[in-house]
């Protein structure tokens, strides 16, 4: 019995590397998808402080390129501005009004993971909530996932649960924008119907369906087109129209008229 | 003397902690190769610590990093399993009496062992880490380079750190 007792004192640490390994192998595969969620929510959040001191840091480096970027958005809504002027126009423009924008900066951004996160500098009390789109003056980046106080985590294109609803610029067949992990600057469009006519070069916007992005954002270009497996619809190559590896200031779009449209998704998919 | 080792071990371990979660982990070399520098701290564990203790160390090293990284118990899991064999790896490249005490480096062990030393512990680490980083298993070619690649690139910063700490302790000397 005393020696049974030596060993295991002797061999403590045996049992302690077992509990330790079997605490961290449950962390990492013992959580479904909620809680993971939920993990990767607090950590980025509770690194938030820390995420924003750093990038605070980077910025400055970035601030000519950030520059010219605003400039030229600047440009493209003064000429929207100067053709605001027939009646029809002035009439859409007013019935978007209930669309708002919050402006955000990237404070933690990757690229390289399999399933990769952003967050962002404004939460909960600056008006973001879940569900909400997320685009640069480039193009889109990804949907609000989960809103803190002060911070939020933003499911960018660049992962594997996103799936974002886009066309072909000035047609109307649609499909669901994906990412299959690998190179960061191209993405999939999946469900596209085969008999729709798209070609490489063309532009892929988003559709304004659902209330998370307005209409016509621009999402990326064609490369690559060819039939899926089951024949019904096409794969297409889409070039992503922003660079995620370099995002500075960010949109939140903010719509508060279509709640209705949601429920009815969110119904569907349920 | 032993609240000093400790408060140091702790500083030691925040550094390198925060030079991992705000620096290292962001470089993505070709995709792939990411270094994770941060197994330093286990790769100086001296040989008079007990056995407890280094597990101690390296499970919280990894858990802090995996806080911060958004990867619950990946490099808790790594870091906890390297400490394992960490002891056994010196001894392999070194051979020790019951009471010598070492800090592994390359003045103590000799360069050419603790550039083996330094090669397998790195090799030992990252192939843990990337095979539970890549579960479900798919690409074995790419999970290869991966391993490989990040290897070489933290050998790399191993050295660079152990030259600038010879360097800075001869001076002091």
């Amino acid at each position: 019995m005393r020696s049974l007792l030596d060993f295991i004192v002797r061999h403590s640490y045996i049992f302690l590397f077992i509990l330790l390994e079997t605490l961290s192998l449950v962390l990492l595969f013992g959580f479904n998808d909620r809680q993971k969620e939920a993990f990767l929510t607090s950590s980025n959040l509770m690194s938030g402080k820390l995420y924003e001191w750093r990038s605070g840091v980077g910025q400055y480096f970035g601030l000519r390129k950030e520059n010219a970027t605003l400039v030229q958005e600047n440009a493209s809504l003064r000429n929207m501005l100067y053709e605001l002027t027939d009646s029809q126009t002035v009439n859409l423009a007013r019935s978007m009004s209930s669309d708002g924008v919050i402006a955000a900066r990237v404070i933690d951004n990757s690229v390289r993971k399999d399933d990769n996160y952003i967050t962002i500098d404004k939460g909960s009390r600056d008006g973001i909530s879940k569900g909400m789109g997320v685009y640069s003056p480039q193009g889109v980046v990804g949907v609000v996932m989960v809103a803190g106080k002060r911070y939020s985590v933003v499911l960018p294109i660049l992962n594997g649960s996103t799936s974002i609803s886009c066309k072909v610029k000035d047609s109307d067949s649609f499909g669901f924008l994906e990412w299959a992990g690998g190179d960061p600057y191209v993405a999939q469009l999946r469900d596209m119907p085969y008999h729709s006519d798209v070609k490489q070069g063309d532009t892929i916007v988003t559709t304004g369906f659902s209330s998370v992005f307005p209409k016509d954002i621009p999402v990326g270009t064609v490369t690559d087109v060819e039939h899926s497996s089951n024949g019904y619809t096409l794969n297409i190559q889409v070039n992503l129209a922003v660079n995620m590896a370099d995002l500075g200031w960010v949109y939140v779009h903010s719509n508060t008229r279509d709640e209705e449209i949601d429920e009815l998704y969110e119904q569907m998919l349920k | 003397m032993e609240t000093v080792s400790f408060i140091r071990r702790l500083l030691t371990l925040i550094g390198l902690a925060l030079l991992q979660v705000l620096f290292l982990n962001r470089i993505a070399l070709f995709g792939y190769v990411t270094p994770l520098f941060y197994i330093w701290m286990i790769v100086r564990f001296d040989t008079s610590m007990t056995r407890t203790g280094i597990l101690l160390w390296a499970f919280f090293l990894g858990l802090i990093i995996d806080m911060f990284s958004g990867t619950p118990g990946l490099n808790a899991a790594s870091a906890t399993l390297l400490a394992m064999f960490q002891p056994g790896i010196v001894k392999l490249f070194v051979s020790l009496d019951r009471h010598d005490v070492i800090v592994p480096g390359s003045v103590s062990m000799g360069g050419r062992q603790f550039a083996g030393y330094l090669l397998l512990i790195t090799l030992l680490h990252h192939t843990v880490y990337f095979i539970l980083r890549s579960i479900p298993l798919g690409d074995w070619t790419v999970l290869a380079l991966k391993v490989v690649f990040s290897t070489l690139l933290t050998f790399i910063f191993m050295l660079v750190a152990e030259h600038v700490s010879v360097s800075s302790g001869l001076k002091r000397s």
